[in-house]
């Protein structure tokens, strides 16, 4: 295959072409209360061809390899097409070209577990979940996916490349006066299957926080002081900061690249956040985008500053800055663009979680994530569990707590980094473009952040 | 290939069902005032469940040939999978029509950039600053089931849609704006044009900041909030969590929980509907019912298997992809309208908000009825006008009580959001947080 995809995208009359064929295997496991709901192994087989002619794409997708050269065609037809009205030049970045095969290196290898110890496995959390009085009903899902990629350039980059992912997500739900609530744990990695083992305790906390959390109050709505766990402190870094990072929100936005000029101060001086592709066994993992460029530890905030963004080698490009490997997509059908890998925020210098806590008079201690949505300059979260924070101590659970704010102003109101960073992956992903759910990873210790609007009654 | 899979699998499974999708699509993108892509699509795949020994197996590929490799893995996956305590889809025939448009199937895409820029062309003469985003395109889906029971339905559908996103970043104010369209046929470039007017000069009216405090105001809803709103009735009448017994609607049918003015019919043949079809995605026919009938809890929806754990008539409200199981979903949500005239409902909601915009509810509780995020387009009207936007606010609200005792009126002009057809709503009380 390599020399059928690599002649095809050297002969192709494009500035650029590349090709990508991907074949990947799944294997997926749900629970819906007492029932085991589906299990099933699956196929996908695909790929893309992507040809670039002044600065304009053609993209084509295939299910079937017997008519690439076809496809190539079609691929720099529509490029031609788009380019007819275009008067620009294709800028992309420089990359070296590399050649590499990329093997699997795991720690435990899914694929050597059966299937019928899985599903005991993850039958048992089940169980374990429903096990508790009060508990009205539960969900539970497993995959992994294991993935052959092929990808050539006409810039004579070949890789050729495994991957594997893993994710778990579950869930209790509880009733209470008519009210629902839910409790969650996660899991997920590319790396080690064993992670998924001896989980009885953060399934046992999943049922205690529903049933606790439906007999809770709705939080009283204001202005409050907030203490996120790492876990929703990564979600709102991925969310209110790293899609703005992002190069394709800036490359081509004149207006935007004053408001996020380099050197522009967004927090205080213990505030660093990076973006990294080298975490081996997160889902964040990534040797190589879907560019073919290698990955690395992008610093996106240093002491405060900003100091980077996540870039294709179109969006650095036409910023006259170095790609970082952020070039991703979802698999196939879709085309790369700019996406995190890992997000972080860094230690900081305010010690423990009861540091923080300890000088808040009245606030809310906000843990886990429902997940988030951006626009840019606000954001919305929904946080998994809440409890008020009085007098220094955690006091009251809390239900229905909703952070929404203003990105810049949150990031100005961080007023304490606690220094026990932490990541937890589990089976999410982010939703960018339509892509959804692209394999991240997001770490943060705790953080307190001041003037947070919380919705509520 | 159907008629091969057929006879193999009607000796090896006691029971099978077999989907299959074919689709084809173009579509064109002006990303920042420029034309960046044109993307042509291909998707096929089949997927098979199968039921060995009272078990339900299932399996699905990207290649349509590897027809029997997916068969033997759905009868290898059978033994652990879901009981099959339902039957697969019977021959019953929809005795309904829909409306295709082969033109979704032959679209130019030098006729699409020619649109795309005139959309740009229209938003610049309203607002130069503004930076544009277009993207159109269309298709055609073919799907296929077939079933040991008898069932062998084919649909072929038509699709097109458009997206206008217009944004400007200027500090301590990002601006944006869109709107975006689904049909089952070509929509006409004069209405695209219109859609793209009327965006850029709520656009230009959001440029200005009103300063708005915390409280309790009326609030108009925009179409395209008030879908916000109507997520908690969206999943309480789910048969998923009908089953499940975590709707607050389980015990509710033909209770009389909303104000009477809400009427919510699910509508699979609307000529104008994006969503819906003849048969749903387990090949049972589709209906035209009411889910919440003058305020009266009316209809809930399921899959075969949903409808038969909870003792209810099949709905036709399967949901599907090649690569996922049925789960019940709306076809085409229809609101019904009201008497109110929208200029009349802007001085009626004098002082408070008109919210175009929500972000991020879809993290709410909504089995509880939460809708809660931040209001990202909401306007501040004043003297019966949209006067400006506000910022940095957000809104809590229960959907349940919200929808029983706060509406004060309802739009007789309705509007298109993706397959929703909604009003626009005016209601009272709503605790705003800024």
């Amino acid at each position: 295959m390599k020399e059928h995809l690599t002649e095809l995208v050297k002969r192709a009359e494009a500035d650029y072409c590349e090709i990508r064929v991907e074949d990947s295997t799944q294997t997926s496991i749900a629970y819906q209360g007492k029932d085991l709901d589906n299990v099933q192994e699956s196929h996908m087989f695909g790929g893309n061809v992507r040809a670039c002619v002044n600065g304009c794409w053609g993209f084509v997708t295939f299910n079937d390899v017997d008519k690439l050269e076809d496809r190539v065609q079609e691929a720099v037809r529509n490029a031609r097409a788009a380019a007819a009205a275009n008067a620009e030049k294709t800028v992309l970045a420089p990359v070296e070209p590399v050649e590499d095969v990329v093997k699997l290196d795991l720690q435990s290898d899914p694929r050597q577990v059966k299937l019928e110890d899985k599903i005991a496995l993850f039958g048992a959390y089940n169980e374990r979940m429903l096990g508790h009085d009060g508990v009205t009903s539960t969900n539970l899902r497993y995959f992994d996916k294991y993935t052959h990629l092929r990808f050539a350039n006409s810039e004579g980059t070949w890789l050729d490349r495994e991957a594997m992912d893993m994710g778990m997500g579950g869930g209790a739900v509880a009733r209470n006066n008519g009210t629902t609530a839910r409790g969650t744990a996660s899991e997920g990695g590319r790396a080690n299957f064993d992670a998924f083992r001896n989980l009885d305790d953060r399934f046992d906390k999943a049922a205690k926080t529903a049933i606790e959390t439906a007999q809770a109050e709705v939080v009283e709505g204001g202005t409050y002081t907030v203490i996120c766990d790492p876990h929703l402190a990564g979600v709102f870094v991925h969310e209110a900061f790293g899609h703005l990072s992002e190069g394709d929100n800036v490359a081509e936005d004149k207006r935007m690249q004053e408001v996020l000029k380099l050197g522009r101060r967004f927090g205080e001086d213990y505030l660093n956040i990076w973006d990294t592709g080298l975490d081996q066994g997160l889902r964040g993992y990534l040797p190589y985008d879907d560019e073919g460029v290698p990955t690395q530890k992008t610093w996106l905030i240093k002491e405060g500053e900003l100091v980077g963004r996540l870039h294709s080698r179109e969006t650095a490009g036409r910023m006259n800055e170095k790609p970082t490997g952020n070039a991703r997509a979802l698999d196939y059908r879709f085309p790369p663009i700019p996406r995190m890998r890992n997000t972080c925020i860094g230690n900081g210098p305010h010690g423990q979680f009861e540091d923080l806590i300890k000088d808040v008079k009245l606030g809310i201690y906000a843990i886990d994530a429902y997940g988030g949505q951006t626009n840019g300059e606000l954001f919305t979260f929904t946080a998994g569990q809440a409890f008020m924070i009085r007098d220094g101590k955690i006091a009251e659970r809390v239900r229905d707590v909703t952070l929404s704010g203003n990105v810049f102003d949150t990031l100005r109101n961080i007023t304490g980094i606690a220094s026990d960073y932490h990541v937890q992956d589990g089976a999410g992903g982010c939703g960018k473009g339509g892509q959804m759910p692209l394999p991240v990873s997001h770490g943060s210790p705790h953080i307190r952040i001041k003037d947070v609007v919380i919705g509520g009654r | 290939m159907v008629g091969t899979f057929t006879n193999k699998l009607g000796t090896l499974a006691d029971a099978f069902e077999m989907f299959y999708s074919d689709g084809k699509s173009l579509r064109v993108s002006f990303e920042n005032d420029r034309l960046s892509e044109i993307r042509q699509g291909q998707s096929a795949g089949i997927s098979i469940r199968a039921v060995k020994n009272g078990k339900i197996g299932f399996s699905y590929s990207s290649k349509p040939d590897e027809t029997d490799a997916v068969a033997e893995a759905a009868l290898r996956m059978a033994p652990y999978g879901k009981a099959y305590d339902y039957d697969f889809a019977s021959g019953a025939r929809s005795e309904h029509t829909r409306p295709f448009d082969p033109a979704c199937g032959e679209l130019n895409p030098d006729k699409l950039v020619a649109i795309c820029n005139h959309v740009k062309d229209t938003i610049k003469a309203i607002d130069s600053d503004a930076l544009v985003d277009c993207t159109i395109g269309g298709g055609i889906g073919k799907s296929r089931i077939v079933t040991s029971n008898e069932q062998d339905c084919e649909e072929v559908d038509s699709s097109f849609s458009f997206s206008v996103s217009l944004r400007l970043a200027e500090e301590g104010n990002f601006v944006q704006n869109y709107r975006f369209a689904m049909a089952n046929e070509v929509i006409p470039e004069e209405e695209i044009l219109t859609d793209a007017k009327e965006v850029a000069e709520e656009f230009q009216i959001a440029r200005k900041s009103e300063p708005f405090k915390k409280g309790t105001y009326p609030v108009l809803f925009a179409p395209s909030a008030f879908g916000d709103i109507l997520m908690p009735i969206g999943i309480s009448v789910n048969g998923t969590t009908i089953e499940k017994k975590i709707s607050r609607f389980v015990d509710a049918m033909g209770e009389q929980l909303f104000d009477e003015r809400l009427t919510l019919v699910d509508d699979p043949f609307h000529e104008e509907g994006a969503g819906g079809g003849l048969y749903d995605g387990e090949g049972v026919p589709t209906q035209k019912r009411a889910i919440i009938e003058k305020g009266v809890v009316n209809g809930f929806q399921h899959t075969l298997s949903t409808a038969k754990r909870c003792g209810h008539e099949p709905t036709g409200n399967a949901q599907r992809s090649v690569s996922s199981l049925p789960n019940p979903g709306m076809h085409n949500l229809v609101m019904a309208h009201g008497e109110g005239d929208l200029d009349e409902m802007l001085k009626q909601a004098e002082g408070g908000l008109y919210v175009s915009q929500m972000l991020g509810t879809f993290t709410s509780n909504f089995l509880a009825g939460q809708v809660s995020g931040n209001i990202s387009l909401g306007f501040l009207i004043r003297d019966g006008q949209r006067v400006g936007r506000v910022k940095n606010c957000a809104m809590n609200v229960n959907a349940f009580d919200l929808l029983k005792s706060n509406i004060i009126a309802i739009s007789k002009k309705r509007e298109w959001v993706g397959n929703r057809y909604l009003p626009w709503v005016l209601v009272d009380g709503v605790t705003i947080s800024a």
